[in-house]
């Protein structure tokens, strides 16, 4: 159909209009979407045509607050940047520190350290799983899931003291130990872990799952690629990428004989989702064998971190962990006051949900809230300044080149 | 047109008055116990029985909220509307089974009082003027040619199979048989497997929840509702799977017609009939909705258009036929 439309100049043009398009305002408050982002979305009857990806809706300067800290205070500061990967923060941010102050940890500070890690990855992964089966009206599997995770958060506060945000690392090493009793806690609970995700590993393979999630929110290796998704939806597409291999940290490097990386190569909502359940089988494996060889002595260098803090001299360095969602980067920059001049943080999200468009075009609008979950986008992490006008809707993003001129 | 049996019209009316209140009741407290048993099939402790009851009364006091874009009079009308025709189906169903009486075409009647509750909620919807409301409204439209022309042609083949389209006379012929329709012959037994299919979709339950599906559209057409409006729709939708269930247990499964005439024990039939409901409820609501994930709108079609309706065609071949 064509219509002529007046422009904002008095120009008259032809404009082609297409009413059967539908454009529908996707979250950011929506029942499928745990954070907050905004899709834009025009469909066609059921069908996707276009998406515009909104961000900025949960941004909380936290590059712009570790600025004002210290060195110690930071470090709590970027744990509460993700609530469910806290800890990957906290160790990317302290690998940066003990990279320019020349301090290294011990030992068992590194494989205590690996075994968080390896614990909060299956507590992530065990979270998406439950939601997703949740996008998919599948209730019961996510009560079963969420039900299964309870255990891990137990393991985390017996350990830490906290469920979510464990404090466990500190400059130069750890500051809990777990003793033999707790060893074997972990043990038992570890096995009974891979008895329940056997069973949601079949669950997922159940016919009636399958139908919502194979051959949806496809996302080729070269697209992949070209748009540098990483972790679980990089392995999904068939990109073999694994920092923990690749880049070893912590005790990885000592553990690479005892995991491999799981690489699906579809590249559909039903291999990211599998990459992740096969990720929990090779998480295990990893807590089993941190736990046979944790090696003995002191968990941190020196127990006055102050006295820690003030080693660090002027410099700066850039660390990378492989988080729950993928490749994670930390860039820091010590001032000589023991504070920061600037912290970079580049979650994995910010690739990932680049993804999302050429993985939502051509699907319907059922399959929206499944491949949004499919990427497990973690907003809170992503975001940046936006700046809207309440009355008219219009937005802005600020780039840096501006925030700066403004200062 | 009454071709009761047993009741004068006085004491049909009376329960006829009657069965609103029963109604009402007991469609919420069915309600309220499929919640609890999805809940503890799900390993949750679940809400309390009667929780149904405090929501309906909560969601009356709330705030009439009607939006800008809406078109106002239908959008308040239908709720109301949507909540009497699912009663006033099963009140036709309860008043028959306990006054012996009914009158012909009823079961016509109910039936497209059925499909009227459900349309009229996605009218409802759609007149909101929010873009979820339509995409439910055009789901629910899909779903209702998916699911009523095997649900009717199930109606269709008990017809036949009873030579009346009175409800009564349906369980007369039961209770004259000795035996379950579903049981005695076997065209009937196919056409209610497939009535039972029909159930899951009309009573919006996963998987064929398409049209409501809270995690794609939001509820669909309900997503502009709340306070008495949303009070209203939610005592429709659950007076309306009451009467689905009380009607398949009734026309297929009579089980009264088991022991005896039944000619002494209208009540006690009545409550075994309940009973046998809120099994099939359980069986036809509450179990799929736990076990299986929510379908996309082709899939729901094509189950329903390849494994509902050939069973019912067959159902009324066998019908037309005699067994």
């Amino acid at each position: 159909m064509k219509n002529m439309v007046t422009e904002k100049h008095g120009e008259t043009k032809d404009v082609e209009v297409d009413y059967a398009r539908l454009r529908i305002p996707f979250g950011p408050v929506h029942p499928a979407l745990k954070e907050p982002v905004s899709l834009r979305v025009t469909v066609r009857k059921e069908e996707i045509v276009d998406v515009d990806i909104v961000l900025g809706h949960v941004h909380r300067g936290i590059e712009g607050l570790a600025e004002n800290r210290n060195l110690v205070q930071t470090l709590y500061l970027v744990e509460r940047v993700c609530g469910i990967c806290s800890h990957s923060h906290t160790t990317c941010y302290v690998q940066a520190l003990e990279e320019i102050g020349e301090i290294k940890p011990p030992e068992r500070a590194l494989y205590l350290r690996t075994l968080i890690f390896e614990l909060e990855r299956i507590h992530s992964h065990l979270f998406l799983l439950g939601v997703l089966a949740y996008e998919i009206g599948f209730d019961t599997l996510f009560m079963f899931t969420w039900h299964v995770r309870e255990s891990i958060l137990d393991l985390f506060e017996k350990i830490t003291g906290n469920r979510v945000h464990h404090s466990m690392n500190t400059l130069g090493g750890v500051r809990w130990d777990v003793d033999q009793s707790m060893v074997e806690e972990i043990m038992s609970t570890m096995k009974n872990l891979h008895k329940y995700v056997q069973q949601i590993h079949d669950s997922f393979q159940d016919k009636s799952v399958e139908k919502r999630l194979c051959d949806v929110g496809f996302l080729a290796k070269d697209e992949a690629i070209r748009l540098c998704v990483v972790g679980p939806t990089a392995r999904g597409s068939g990109v073999d990428m694994d920092v923990r291999r690749d880049h070893p940290y912590a005790a990885y490097n000592d553990l690479r004989e005892d995991f491999s990386v799981v690489v699906k190569e579809k590249g559909d909502v039903y291999a990211r989702t599998e990459v992740r359940i096969l990720e929990l089988f090779e998480s295990i494996n990893i807590i089993q064998k941190i736990l046979a060889k944790l090696p003995g002595g002191n968990i941190r260098v020196e127990d006055n971190i102050i006295k820690l803090m003030r080693r660090i001299p002027q410099g700066e360095a850039i660390s990378l962990v492989e988080a729950p969602r993928g490749e994670l980067l930390y860039f820091v920059k010590t001032n000589v006051k023991g504070g920061l001049s600037r912290l970079k943080i580049r979650t994995p999200t910010i690739p990932n949900v680049l993804g999302l468009k050429p993985m939502l075009v051509g699907c319907e609008i059922a399959d929206i809230p499944v491949i949004i979950a499919s990427v497990d986008p973690c907003m809170a992490c992503a975001n940046r300044i936006t700046v809207v006008d309440a009355v008219t809707g219009e937005e802005e993003t600020m780039d840096t080149s501006v925030l700066r001129r403004k200062r | 047109m009454f071709c009761g049996v047993k009741g004068e019209t006085m004491d049909v009316i009376t329960a006829f008055l009657l069965t609103f209140p029963i109604v009402f009741v007991i469609s919420l407290l069915f309600d309220g116990i499929d919640r609890k048993i999805h809940a503890r099939m799900q390993r949750r402790v679940g809400p309390p029985i009667i929780q149904p009851f405090y929501d309906f009364i909560k969601l009356l006091n709330k705030e009439r909220i009607v939006p800008a874009m809406a078109s106002s009079q239908i959008f308040t009308v239908l709720p109301t509307l949507a909540a009497a025709s699912s009663i006033l189906s099963s009140a036709i169903l309860f008043t028959s089974v306990m006054s012996g009486t009914s009158f012909g075409g009823d079961l016509v009647v109910v039936f497209y009082l059925l499909a009227m509750s459900s349309v009229l909620v996605t009218i409802g919807g759609s007149s909101s003027g929010n873009p979820y409301g339509a995409i439910g409204f055009s789901r629910k439209m899909t779903m209702l040619i998916a699911y009523e022309v095997p649900l009717l042609l199930s109606f269709l083949s008990v017809f036949l199979k009873i030579n009346s389209t009175s409800y009564y006379n349906a369980i007369l012929t039961q209770v004259k048989v000795g035996s379950m329709l579903a049981l005695a012959f076997p065209s009937m037994a196919v056409s209610a497997v497939a009535f039972l299919l029909c159930i899951p979709a009309a009573a919006d339950a996963v998987p064929f929840d398409v049209s409501e599906a809270k995690t794609e559209i939001i509820y669909g057409p309900l997503v502009e509702y709340s306070g008495p409006y949303l009070a209203l729709f939610k005592l429709a939708k659950a007076s309306s799977n009451l009467s689905l269930t009380f009607l398949a247990c009734t026309l297929f499964f009579y089980l009264p017609a088991l022991f005896g005439d039944g000619d002494s024990l209208w009540l006690g039939a009545f409550i075994v009939c309940l009973l046998l409901a809120l099994i099939l409820w359980f069986l036809t609501i509450t179990v799929p909705r736990t076990v299986f994930a929510r379908m996309k709108v082709g899939q729901a079609f094509k189950f329903y258009w390849i494994v509902a309706l050939p069973l019912s065609v067959i159902a009324v071949v066998l019908s037309a036929l005699g067994l």
